[in-house]
């Protein structure tokens, strides 16, 4: 019986995919419907944090540029929303205020960032990164330095009103699953295929043609333009913005839920992303040193589960189907994670 | 004896500003002053970012626990200080502590995963991560500071300006370091060895240097560097959770303005970030890390490589 089972999820793991990810759907749509706002909450910072290490991973898993500066967009769309409502603003048109705000912070740095690569991008991303944090903790007249700025009212769409936690869950969820969707199609296009090209070997690329810098440029845009949506999600679920939120420890923070979840699998993040918001909301209670325990379980995955939690299962499909299937397996689901950079490197050495 | 100073994280100590009917005026004084806190704090930088230059221009390892190891020198000096009241042992103690924890870093985590620069980074990260927790727990969240011994804690007048000892000893020590570092990677043959593994690694491992020795001895300096420097940055700034990561920022932009793995980078960028860092809170407070920040960008888009780095980046 077992054995029947484990060869009908082996020969469909591309189904097994797919039954996940609407698994994980429909437990985010019941959510709401247990009837406690702390799962509510809670639901929402794995939506947000989740979406902003996804487009992280499009940054760092597919394309090669791990950024220790990505909470910035988080941070830059979130302050953009508080600025926009303390200047008096409605909240639909802080939405698009702090957008632009993200695009424009994200063209500029990436014409930085774009510039260097591996160590050097890191290094670039986190001086970066802290700058925005240094402004946001200094600039006292925008910011509200140390303070932070309340974010004064949630918007509404016509008749539907965001005002209560759960009709912002359901929002939240709504934009989450567009953003992933888009993501998630534009790593399997062509141009994400290029993108991991760069990755893989990026002279290469180069030599067949491919404009490596504009390819980086438009990779850097994209990943930080959907993290400064989660930015402006975080904004309207937290009504208020401070300086710590995008903190170095932050930082190094969402680059932890890519890692633990799967460098390069999409999901992989939002399982990361599950994992370190369990750890902060439900583990600190009994746990004093928690964050020393996820700092641990951060340095053995880096050292042995180098896929991460989600690559190490796609890997075990793959090796079920070897086992049970039929055929060497499609590539796609062959999960390298942190691997796939290491080697990487070494080609650029040359 | 030691003190707690409860100061905000940017408070320098007050610097009396003396006219003694000179005819400069304040302005310029504040200049000067001004002026002279950025060449000694770029001091400090310089003990921060000579270590970690060096670390990258040899091994291409960006030591992210570099900031954690700076602070947590500056907590051992800090007990030393309390129980011995001695701060030559608290210098050595900060210093020869994080020599080992070096040591232990390198050849424990870090060697297992040679060349494989991501895997390497992020176990910096996640160290610098534990040691900040525990670090935490141990010493909790309040600002912790340490003041040097007697003569080092007055100020000299100089001229119409009087200013404190203590920041012109950090200079001191940086510019002894600077010398010895200088004297031994030019001069020595183990400066040799690590200036050969700087250009071809592999070269030098096959005419039969143990180049990983020399990675090992290149790490562990840097760390004592970071940990002499955190017990006089107690002294200079605060101790507290945060101040890791604020320096190993300096330290970052530093090196990056000067270029990875360049000693005369580390110098030069010391200065231009130590300057800048100042004059930027002297005279726009609310803007102050802009003024890290231009350098660094057109530095970057003139000389990806850095003022001084061979390495292309």
């Amino acid at each position: 019986m077992i054995g029947g089972a484990v060869r009908m999820v082996a020969r469909h793991s591309h189904i097994f995919q797919v039954v996940a990810v609407l698994v994980a759907l429909m437990v985010a749509v019941i959510i709401p419907q247990l009837g406690s706002s702390f799962y509510v909450s809670l639901g929402l910072s794995v939506l947000i944090y989740g979406l902003l290490a996804i487009s992280l991973d499009v940054l760092g898993g597919y394309t090669g540029l791990i950024s220790l500066g990505h909470a910035s967009f988080l941070g830059v769309g979130a302050y953009g929303i508080a600025y926009a409502l303390k200047i008096g603003l409605d909240p639909i048109r802080a939405i698009g205020y702090a957008l632009v705000a993200v695009i424009i912070t994200a063209l500029i740095f990436g014409l930085v960032a774009v510039r260097v690569r591996e160590l050097t991008f890191v290094i670039l991303t986190l001086a970066m990164g802290q700058i925005v944090w240094g402004l946001a903790f200094r600039w006292v007249s925008v910011s509200g330095g140390d303070n932070g700025l309340p974010v004064t009212g949630r918007p509404s769409f016509g008749p539907i009103d965001l005002g209560t936690d759960v009709a912002y869950y359901y929002f939240a969820l709504a934009v989450f699953v567009v953003c992933v969707l888009i993501m998630w199609l534009l790593v399997r296009s062509p141009f994400g295929l290029s993108l991991r090209g760069i990755r893989d070997n990026e002279s290469r690329m180069r030599m067949l043609g491919y404009n490596v810098v504009v390819h980086k440029y438009l990779a850097f845009i994209i990943s930080g333009f959907f993290a400064g949506i989660s930015g402006v999600l975080f904004a309207f679920y937290n009504l208020y913005v401070s300086p710590t939120m995008i903190d170095f420890a932050h930082n190094g923070t969402i680059v932890q839920m890519v890692i633990v979840g799967g460098l390069g699998t999409i999901w992989g993040p939002l399982v990361g992303a599950g994992v370190i918001v369990f750890f902060q909301q439900f583990v600190s209670i009994s746990v004093q040193r928690w964050e020393t325990v996820l700092g641990i379980i951060f340095i053995l995955t880096v050292l042995f589960a180098r896929g991460g939690l989600w690559g190490g299962l796609l890997n075990l499909m793959t090796w079920l189907r070897r086992r049970y299937g039929e055929g060497p397996p499609p590539s796609s689901t062959v999960a390298h994670g942190l691997s796939e950079l290491d080697t990487s490197a070494n080609v650029a050495v040359d | 004896m030691t003190e707690t100073r409860w100061a905000s994280k940017i408070s320098l100590r007050a610097l009396p500003l003396v006219t003694d009917g000179l005819d400069l005026s304040a302005k310029l004084q504040t200049f000067i002053q001004q002026t002279m806190n950025g060449i000694t704090y770029a001091g400090l930088l310089f003990l921060l970012g000579s270590g970690f230059t060096l670390i990258f221009g040899l091994m291409r390892i960006v030591n992210l626990a570099h900031g954690t190891t700076y602070l947590v020198g500056g907590y051992v000096g800090y007990v030393v200080i309390a129980s011995t009241g001695s701060f030559v042992l608290a210098l050595l103690a900060g210093g020869g502590s994080m020599a080992i924890f070096g040591a232990i870093l390198e050849r424990g985590l870090l060697r297992p995963v040679q060349g494989k620069w991501i895997s390497e980074l992020l176990l910096t990260l996640g160290v610098s991560f534990v040691m900040g927790d525990l670090a935490l727990a141990i010493f909790g969240g309040n600002p912790l500071s340490v003041r040097m011994p007697g003569f080092l804690d007055r100020s000299s007048l100089i001229g119409p300006i009087t200013y404190p000892n203590q920041r012109f000893f950090i200079l001191a020590v940086a510019i002894v370091v600077a010398v010895v570092l200088y004297v031994l990677i030019g001069r020595t043959r183990a400066g040799a060895m690590i200036r050969a593994g700087v250009d071809d690694q592999e070269m030098v491992d096959a005419l039969g240097i143990r180049i990983k020795r020399v990675f090992t001895a290149v790490f562990v300096l840097g760390a004592f560097l970071a940990g002499l420097a955190g017990v006089l940055g107690a002294s200079l700034l605060t101790l507290y959770p945060g101040a890791d990561s604020e320096i190993l920022t300096y330290a970052l932009v530093v090196v990056i303005v000067g270029g990875m793995g360049s000693l005369k980078g580390a110098v030069v960028g010391s200065l231009v970030v130590g300057l800048l860092d100042n004059y930027g809170k002297a005279y726009f407070p609310e803007l102050a890390y802009f003024s890290l920040f231009a350098p660094m960008v057109l530095i970057l888009l003139w000389r990806p490589q850095g003022l001084f780095g061979k390495i292309a980046a």
